[in-house]
């Protein structure tokens, strides 16, 4: 049994036996965290710096036929403004993902000649305060002359308005990808169920602390320091380097404390660039901090998608053949880290299932909406709510039960490594013994009993499932998929762990934590290796790109830390830890075969008070070095680490290869109770069972499950950014857009088991983007509480109260189309 | 947002046309004008602080007529600016006689963009309804007035 002690300055476990890996030793940065001693973006302060302001557009879609900043400069305390003519003199387009015609978009980091969605930023505003900033920025005039807006992707081909001249169509990719034998599944096929019409929302995740920046400009470096909130810097970078014409020497990122990123402070590049430009323009540093609604109207939507035309081939006992469909998706008015997205998906592209055989036909359009950038279970999260409201529609038309229609279709525990239909390689997991914990979390045995005393009290019970295949530690080469000039492949991370002078051992990370406690599991790593407590391992907080340690896709996103952060971390560790028994050997006169890590210092196993603490070996290597053996002279105490999954390029022709590393899981059950009379429902039982193989600290995957959860309750029942036929976000602000609180939380039952991962260091997983099985948990929960009343089918991800109402009142209408033709 | 509506003036169609067509006559009918500037026959500008319950909204309008069939018919291009708030609309009233007086089906075609365009229809219809409300009181008054001074 261990237990772990807190005290107000040391955190310190007393599992002396056991491996630090494992134990839920309480998180290390909570202690300035919760004392108000982080540092956030908003908290990093500079002499005379300016505060800047954004004047955006009231217009989803329109030419700007004037501006004038003349009054607004003219206020006193103002310091200067930017506009887009400025931009584009200054800076180049940012470099596109995207294959033509999409390539040719101008992307600016302010909005030239044209507006797209309501939000966009115009004009830059910098003043002595940040209220005068606001101030000023509504003296600045602009003029427009309004184009009709599109605002449904479904409306964006043919003769819609065109977003971009450039492109000369709304359509920014498209592409089939066809795996397996589809004409032979439907001719095996007993049963062809057909879906008219599937629609994932548009939401997003939401952070705590809103984007923001502070930028220095160094006159005679000619280098711009950005301390930010940036999840992404390698990604930033790439972008920010050729837009300001500079070399990515001149952009120091730096970072420490970030509340939440979700993904959507993966594209802040383009302000950034704002900032960049404004240091430099008016010789102070200058500071940007996002207002939420601009944040609502403008940061990186979650992508929304249509499902259209599915047709899927089945054995009347569930068995799933093959599915085709036409995927839609509505990025926005930019691409900003699309079109990514729309090859993204295809790392789960059969889900959770033993589909074989499989057709997509994915379409990408522009619309003028706020562009969308990844959030939270990125492009997979829509993908799999589509192949999970499959299984349910299937046993819905079918009458099956979609408990066994899952068990039947599940990839199983014993073909584990599971290569898809389109060579992507499920690690390790076993689904069908999650969803059995799940249903005992939330006592399925006794359902039907349950729904006749809900009944009786006048409610609709019903019970859904839902799962998410988390993959983790992404293969960048798939992005040749959608660009195969992109020059893109594989993924890394950096780690340093050094024992300086006094024996202090400090690791570096090129992660960018935004609140996942990175320096937790971090020190259970290092102190595993080099044989000391948690404690005596000083994690720098934060990342900071002149401490050298950092790679190209260096940052915090998609799933990874476990793998490729603390894969750099444990390939430093035992580095150092090497180089601490060359120097112990050298120093003890013993084999290094015979020594030990341990208690702080390196000593003879058979005789442990031969020994030389860290401080000794660290004052020996950097101090006092006259005198050592040559054989030494590559012990630096002073480790880096570049870890590198094994990946390939894919096979473009055939959209076929492994896209990522590991495969994390999460099953959610979910028992609702619906109230007939209003639509509106109560989660009464929920059930979050997790594996993400190898857990180095469970109290802090915990507490990914519950916020994913919370993620995916809110998007099911309240979070929707919605869009009027103008453009118009509805949503702007936390009056309209309500994001979960504790008292909207249910209690939560969780449970995991752990199926480590046979490809990473330590047989983790990346996770934490669980959220995707809430949503679909509550769509079929919904689904289940309505069938014998009405019998609606669920076709939006999307189910507040008003729309649940309109199920049970108008099912025809409001519900999905569906039919099936025997084969 | 899509309005319309029918009201029906004890007055001659002569009368009420008059009344819609005098930038006088209709400032007085509008809710919160400070300022009327007329620039041509077809051209008027007015400075208006518009009840939203939150302070009001100050808006630069203008309006201009684009198309007119005396006594009859006409429409009206309308731009109004202002902070958190740009409006455009299209308008139009039709007059025909109808038991001794005058009937008069109206529509607009309402666009709101900014911030107050994001509060969305099911915050703004009732506001809209109640403020054409007012000015259709208001624009009986001055057909009334205005038959009284005539007559």
């Amino acid at each position: 049994m261990t237990s772990t002690t807190i005290t107000p300055e040391r955190v310190e476990s007393d599992a002396p036996e056991a491996t630090q890996k494992g134990q839920s030793v309480p998180r290390k940065e909570d202690r300035r965290l919760v004392q108000g001693e982080g540092v956030f973006i908003d908290d990093v302060k500079r002499h005379g710096m300016g505060y800047i302001h954004f004047v955006r557009s009231p217009y989803a879609h329109a030419h700007i036929t004037s501006i004038d900043v003349s009054k607004a400069e003219a206020l006193p305390g103002v310091y200067g403004t930017l506009t887009g003519e400025e931009v584009a003199s200054l800076t180049e387009p940012f470099f596109q993902l995207a294959k033509a015609p999409a390539s040719n978009l101008q992307d600016y980091a302010l909005a030239v000649g044209k507006v797209r969605y309501v939000g966009e930023s115009i004009v830059a505003v910098v003043a002595e305060t940040r209220e005068l900033a606001r101030d000023a920025s509504e003296l600045v005039e602009i003029e427009y002359d309004p184009i009709a807006p599109i605002v449904d992707a479904r409306m964006a081909q043919g003769d819609a308005p065109v977003l971009h001249d450039e492109a000369g169509t709304n359509v920014m990719w498209e592409g089939s990808f066809e795996w397996g034998d589809l004409d032979a599944a439907f001719a095996e096929a007993d049963k062809v169920i057909k879906i008219d019409e599937l629609h994932f929302h548009r939401f997003n995740s939401t952070p705590l602390e809103t984007d923001g920046a502070l930028a220095e400009y160094n006159r005679g470096t000619g280098q711009w320091t950005v301390h930010c909130n940036n999840q992404f810097p390698g990604f930033a970078a790439i972008m920010m380097g050729p837009a300001l014409r500079c070399g990515l020497d001149k952009l120091r990122f730096v970072t420490q404390d970030i509340g939440g990123g979700f993904g959507n402070k993966i594209t802040t590049h383009p302000q950034l660039v704002v900032c960049c430009l404004l240091a430099r323009k008016l010789r102070r540093p200058v500071q940007w901090t996002e207002w939420r609604t601009d944040f609502h109207m403008s940061m990186s939507h979650a992508n929304e998608r249509w499902f259209l035309d599915t047709e899927v081939a089945v054995k009347n006992d569930g068995t799933l053949l093959g599915f085709r469909t036409k995927a839609l998706d509505d990025t926005g008015a930019w691409l900003r880290y699309e079109p990514l997205g729309c090859i993204i998906w295809s790392q789960v592209a059969p889900g959770m299932y033993r589909w074989r055989n499989i057709r997509v036909d994915f379409t990408q359009v522009a619309t003028n909406k706020a562009p969308c950038s990844p959030n939270r279970g990125y492009s997979r999260m829509q993908h799999l709510w589509f192949t999970e409201r499959v299984i349910d529609i299937v046993a819905h038309e079918l009458d099956l039960d979609p408990v066994e229609v899952r068990k039947l279709n599940y990839v199983r525990s014993d073909e584990m490594p599971y290569e898809t239909p389109n060579g992507c390689v499920y690690d390790s997991g076993d689904y069908a013994r999650m969803l059995d914990i799940g249903l005992e979390l939330v006592d399925y045995a006794n359902i039907d009993a349950r729904r006749a005393d809900a009944k009786a009290r006048g409610k609709l019970l019903g019970l859904g499932i839902g799962s998410t295949l988390d993959s983790g530690t992404n293969n960048f080469a798939q992005s040749q998929l959608i660009n195969s000039d992109l020059q893109f492949s594989g993924n890394n991370e950096v780690a340093t762990v050094k024992l300086d002078i006094f024996g202090e051992i400090v690791v570096t990370l090129g992660t960018v934590p935004q609140g996942q406690g990175h320096e937790t599991p971090t020190s259970q790593v290092v102190s595993d290796i080099l044989g000391c407590s948690v404690d005596d391992v000083q994690v720098r907080a934060g990342h900071d790109s002149y401490w050298n340690s950092h790679a190209g896709f260096s940052g915090t996103y998609a799933s990874q830390f476990a793998v490729t952060g603390l894969g750099a971390v444990k390939g430093a560790a035992d580095m150092l830890a090497s180089q601490i028994k060359r120097l112990g050997s050298a120093v003890l006169g013993a084999p290094i075969e015979a020594l030990e890590l341990a208690e702080g210092s390196v000593r003879i196993k058979d005789n442990p008070e031969v020994a030389l603490p860290f401080m000794a070996c660290g004052a020996i290597i950097n101090a006092n070095n006259a005198g050592l053996p040559d054989d030494l002279e590559d012990v630096t105490l002073n480790c880096r680490y570049v870890y590198k999954p094994s990946f390939q390029v894919p096979d473009l022709e055939r959209n076929f290869g492994n896209l990522t590393l590991t495969y994390a899981t999460q099953i959610h059950v979910a028992v609702i109770e619906v109230d007939p009379e209003t639509g509106y429902y109560d989660i009464v039982d929920y059930a979050a069972v997790d594996d993400c193989g190898k857990r180095i600290n469970p109290r802090i995957v915990e507490g990914q499950v519950m916020g994913a959860t919370a993620l995916a309750l809110g998007a099911a029942t309240w979070e929707i950014y919605a869009y009027d036929e103008d453009g118009n976000l509805l949503t702007p602000n936390f009056y309209d857009y309500h994001v979960p609180h504790a008292l909207d939380m249910p209690p939560l039952k969780t449970a995991d088991i752990e199926s480590p991962s046979p490809f990473t260091p330590l047989g983790t997983k990346g996770m934490g983007e669980g959220g995707g099985a809430g949503i679909h948990a509550i769509c079929a929960a919904v689904q289940d509480a309505l069938r014998g009343n009405g019998d609606a089918i669920v076709s939006d991800s999307h189910n507040p109260y008003h729309k649940v109402w309109e199920l049970l009142e108008h099912p025809a209408e409001a519900g999905g189309h569906v039919s099936v033709v025997n084969a | 947002m899509n309005v319309s509506g029918e009201r029906t003036f004890a007055a001659p169609r002569t009368a009420v046309w008059k009344v819609l067509n005098d930038p006088a006559a209709m400032a007085k009918t509008m809710p919160g004008v400070q300022s009327f500037d007329v620039h041509d026959a077809a051209r008027w500008t007015a400075n208006v602080k518009i009840p939203l319950g939150l302070g009001g909204l100050k808006m630069q309008i203008d309006m201009n007529k684009t198309e007119e069939r005396e006594p009859e018919f006409a429409k009206l291009q309308i731009k109004g600016k202002g902070v958190g708030a740009m409006l455009n609309m299209e308008t139009s009233f039709e007059l025909s006689d109808a038991d001794g007086g005058t009937a008069m089906k109206w529509a607009a075609e309402v666009k709101l963009a900014g911030p107050v365009g994001s509060m969305g229809q099911r915050v703004l219809q009732p506001i809209v309804n109640q403020q054409v409300e007012h000015v259709l009181s208001a624009l009986d008054r001055e057909v009334q007035a205005a038959v009284a001074g005539g007559s």
